[in-house]
Formats: C-alpha cells, sequence, structure tokens
C-alpha cells in the first residue's frame, strides 16, 4: 500500500500544507535532470559495490576460521556479534572520533605512519570511504554468522572422503566448501545489498551529504528533498525508483528461492 | 579435518582472529574508557590503557543533560512496546502460518518478505502525513507501531520454522485429551517456541532501541529517542564535552551489549533461522 501511494505522490506536485497536483512524469523528469541525483545513484552504486564485496570476503575468512576451531568460542562469539548490536549514531561517532585528524588515533597513526593527514571530511571521496568503513564494521557480524551457519550446513562426511583420498587442505576448500557454499553466499550478498542500498544514516550524520551535496547517497537525497525542501514529488519519484532497485535485487533471491523448492530440496 | 596446521599457518590464524577482534571490539573499548577519563587523557596520543579512572563525567551528565535521561526512558517505553507487540503477533502469526496452510497464506508470506525488502525511507514519505492527520505524530505509540510493523514480517518467518519443528501429532494428542486450541498454544506450543520467541525479541528490542532514521522524521519532541539525542550531541559538543559524550554513549550501549553477550545462544538461533537486519 504504502509504496502505491508513493508512486501516487510521484505524479504529482506537492508540499507542506499543499494539495496535490498532478503533473504526470515531470518529477522524473525533474529527477533525472538533476545532476545531484546521478551524483548520488554513483556514490550509492560505488559504495554498496564497494562495502559488500569487502564484507563478504572478510565473512568468509572470519567464518572459515570459526568451523575449523578457535580457542574461547564462545567469548569469541560475543566479541563479533558486537557492533551489530551498536546503534549507527554510536558507531558513526567513534568512528568519527577515531578518524579525526587532530585528535584521532587512528588518523595519527597513519600520519605517523607516514600516509600523510586523513582530512576525511574534506573530499567526498575520503568522505564515502569513511561511511564504507562503517558500513562494514556494523554489518560483518550479520554476514559472517549467515555464511558461518552455510558452512556448518555441509556435510562433514564429504571431507572425510576428500582426505582419505589425499587432497589437501585448500583443495577441499576449493573443491568442496566453495562450490556448496555458493546458495549460501549469493543469499547473503542479495542480503547485504539491499540492506546497503538503503544506508542513511552513516552519510547523513557523517557528511550530512556534504561538501557541496557531493557525497550524498540515494536515501539522503530523498530525504533532502522530502523534508528538507519539502519537495514530496521528486522525493517520491526517487523514493519509487529506490523500490524499483530493490525489488529488482530481491526478485533474483524469490527467483532463486522458488527454483529450490521447484527442485524439490 | 584435524591435520595439523604448520607454524607460519598458526601464525596466520592467529593473526586474522586477533585483527577482527580488534577491528570489533577496539571501538566500544575506546568508548567505554574514555568515558572514565579526564578530557586530557581521553586524547593522549598513543591511547593509554592505564589511566586514573573518574566519574565525574557520569556525575556532570546527570546534573546537567536531564535531556538524555529523558530520551533514556523513551528509548526504553518504546523499545519494551515494540518488542512486547512484535511478539505477540508473530507468534500467533507463526502458528497460523504453520498449522493452517492456503493459497491466501502463501501469497501473503510472499507479500510480507516483498515488503520487508522496501527502503525504510520511503515509507517515511506516505507516512508522515497519515501520521500527522491522525495526531500520532511525535509519540511513543507512533514508534512502537512503526518498530513492531517493521520487525513482525521476519519474527513471524522465525516463529513458523519454530513451529514447523513441533510435529503435528502433538497438537493431536493434545486434541485428543481434550485441551482446547487456546489451551494447546498457550500451554504447550508457547513452551516449545521460547528459544524463537526469545531470539525474536532481542532483534526487536536491539533495532528499536538503536533505530535512528523513523525516530529523526516522527519523533520531534516529546518521543525523541537516546540515540537521536546522542547525534544532538555530537553535533553540538564544544570541545570541553567529549567525557561526558562518552559517558551517555556508554550507557546507551550497555543494554544491548550485555543482551547480546548473555544471550547470544538464541540470537544465533534466531539468525540461522531467519537471519535478516536492515
Amino acid at each position: 500500500m504504502p509504496s502505491l501511494y508513493v508512486f501516487w505522490l510521484s505524479l504529482n506536485q506537492s508540499s507542506y500544507g499543499t494539495g496535490l497536483t498532478w503533473v504526470g512524469l515531470e518529477n522524473y523528469r525533474a529527477v533525472f535532470e538533476d545532476p545531484y541525483f546521478w551524483r548520488a545513484a554513483v556514490n550509492t552504486f560505488l559504495v554498496v559495490n564497494g562495502v559488500v564485496y569487502v564484507e563478504l570476503l572478510l565473512g568468509l575468512a572470519l567464518a572459515a576460521l570459526f568451523v575449523s576451531g578457535v580457542p574461547f568460542r564462545g567469548l569469541m562469539f560475543a566479541c563479533i556479534l558486537m557492533p551489530y548490536a551498536i546503534s549507527e549514531v554510536v558507531a558513526v561517532l567513534v568512528w568519527k572520533m577515531m578518524m579525526d585528524p587532530n585528535i584521532g588515533a587512528i588518523a595519527r597513526t597513519i600520519e605517523e605512519m607516514g600516509f600523510g593527514r586523513v582530512n576525511w571530511s574534506a573530499s567526498p571521496t575520503t568522505g564515502l570511504v569513511l561511511v564504507g568503513v562503517i558500513n562494514i564494521w556494523t554489518h560483518l557480524p550479520f554476514t559472517f554468522l549467515m555464511i558461518y551457519a552455510g558452512l556448518l550446513a555441509i556435510d562433514g562426511s564429504l571431507y572425510e572422503a576428500a582426505r582419505i583420498d589425499g587432497a589437501t587442505r585448500w583443495q577441499r576448500f576449493l573443491r568442496i566448501t566453495l562450490p556448496l557454499l555458493v546458495p549460501t553466499l549469493l543469499i547473503t550478498l542479495i542480503f547485504r545489498l539491499i540492506f546497503a542500498f538503503r544506508m542513511f544514516s552513516e552519510v547523513w550524520l557523517l557528511t550530512k551529504g556534504g561538501p557541496a551535496r557531493l557525497s550524498e547517497v540515494l536515501a539522503v537525497y530523498l530525504y533532502q528533498h522530502g523534508f528538507r525542501y519539502g519537495d514530496f514529488g521528486t522525493a517520491s519519484a526517487t523514493g519509487w525508483m529506490m523500490v524499483l532497485g530493490s525489488l529488482l535485487l530481491a526478485s533474483v533471491f524469490l527467483f532463486a528461492m522458488q527454483r529450490s523448492m521447484k527442485g524439490g530440496e | 579435518m584435524n591435520d595439523a596446521y604448520s607454524p607460519l599457518e598458526r601464525l596466520a590464524r592467529g593473526l586474522l582472529l586477533g585483527f577482527i577482534l580488534i577491528w570489533s571490539v577496539a571501538p566500544i573499548l575506546f568508548i567505554v574508557s574514555s568515558s572514565f577519563k579526564r578530557q586530557v587523557d581521553i586524547f593522549v596520543y598513543p591511547p593509554r590503557l592505564i589511566f586514573t579512572p573518574t566519574v565525574d563525567n557520569y556525575l556532570k551528565l546527570t546534573s546537567q543533560w536531564q535531556d538524555f535521561f529523558t530520551s533514556m526512558g523513551n528509548s526504553l517505553i518504546v523499545a519494551l512496546g515494540a518488542t512486547v507487540l512484535a511478539g505477540v503477533v508473530s507468534f500467533f502469526g507463526g502458528y497460523a502460518y504453520s498449522r493452517y496452510r492456503s493459497r491466501i497464506a502463501a501469497w501473503s508470506a510472499v507479500y510480507m518478505i516483498a515488503v520487508r525488502v522496501l527502503p525504510p525511507i520511503v515509507v517515511t514519505l506516505p507516512l508522515f502525513p497519515v501520521a500527522d492527520r491522525l495526531g500520532l505524530g511525535d509519540t511513543h505509540l507512533l514508534l512502537i507501531l512503526l518498530y513492531a510493523t517493521f520487525w513482525v514480517s521476519l519474527n513471524t518467518m522465525i516463529m513458523k520454522n519454530f513451529f514447523d519443528q513441533i510435529p503435528y501429532e502433538l497438537d493431536e494428542a493434545a486434541y485428543v485429551d481434550g485441551a482446547s486450541e487456546w489451551q494447546l498454544v498457550s500451554r504447550i506450543l508457547a513452551r516449545l517456541t521460547f528459544q524463537g520467541m526469545a531470539a525474536g525479541s532481542i532483534f526487536v528490542f536491539v533495532f528499536s532501541w538503536n533505530e535512528y532514521l523513523f525516530a529523526m522524521i516522527f519523533a520531534t519532541n516529546q518521543a525523541k529517542t537516546a540515540p537521536l539525542i546522542l547525534s544532538e550531541l555530537m553535533g553540538a559538543v564544544d570541545g570541553t564535552e567529549w567525557g561526558v559524550l562518552f559517558a551517555g554513549v556508554t550507557l546507551q550501549l550497555m543494554p544491548v551489549v550485555l543482551l547480546v553477550t548473555l544471550a547470544r545462544r538464541y540470537l544465533i538461533a534466531g539468525l540461522t533461522a531467519g537471519a535478516v537486519k536492515g
């Protein structure tokens, strides 16, 4: 229902306290002609992709490590899950502090190591990189748990057989683990793409989309237009684009789900 | 898979594990330890683990930042309300999906997942005027309804998974013994699906406790939750109050850190059953 209403809104011009005026596809034209929209779209695309693949690799490495045994498993688990339970506001706050060029411990360390001063807030690129880092920090536990669950579901006797046949650990990983893990990796990938796609708080709290609106992502663009400029029409048009994007990503998942059901698994 | 690792491999594994541990935990330790430091100690470089602890920041927080405690109260009301509401709805929802099968049920399940996929910010647009007209703007009730709605779809699926694991023969046996459906559900099934309930409740609680976007748009004054106040303080801190801010942050994150540590068994059970956050 809400999404249909958004679609209706996107075809009209409206603002706080004013009624709807039918403008047809005018809002979409306005959005498409707005360079800031394209900037936001490109930013979203870059950050989402950068974040998700790095995170998937880290999650896989970590899950493989856990499956093959680590000391103090329960405690380790709790530690690694921790960032997942923490508010994005707090995550942004602490990373912002640690990366502060004057007082932040990480920024100072980078400087001491001779890589120069990181002034992440000065350019949209470094700002978005930091957004990516924070995003990975908060969501790695999710990725890790998904992949870990997938690894645990693999039948152990397969490894036994392979070991008797003399396969090395690396061969077993490449020939057994990875192929069997593909469905899990795919689902994790899609979930993370969908969730990263809606990212808002990190960017909003860190840069407010600045400098000069150059680090906006789509959700921030939408917020600015809807709640700042009071232009519900273009905001809704953006919203509807985001809905389509999400559904497109999700349809891959739903399609895969339906196929696996048909296959009788 | 128990063949031995070479020393080099063991070193690499240790390094990776160490790196990820520091990566996950260090920022949190930084906040908590800083909340007990004097201003001059917070920004010492390199950061020190040994320092003279002080509770000044906490005292200052209680005396000067009344807003923060009001907002913690709001967070608590909203998070508990949403948890209870989502818990009740998804318990019965999960039961219904598990025991009654029909085409409508199947379609509504797909619909629920589809709705879950939508970016939350898109939902705020049509909701804003509606909430306003119903007089729900800036109320606890609105946030409770929003957060519960947001989680019901996922929790219902988690609950369905747990109900599915209980054989239907058990239901039949209870009916044969003369139990009504209500008795069956409330006395027997509720106990057997406790793990799922616990896992789902933790998700809703942690999410509602931390949520920022909806709160920012819908809670303008009366119903402000703690993350909102923290974000405001973050913008307003004037260079001398970092310690106080850290004290507030520590208080805000302690409940969830404890919850995750103590209840991780349920969490993992729930995550592997349903596996979504966003």
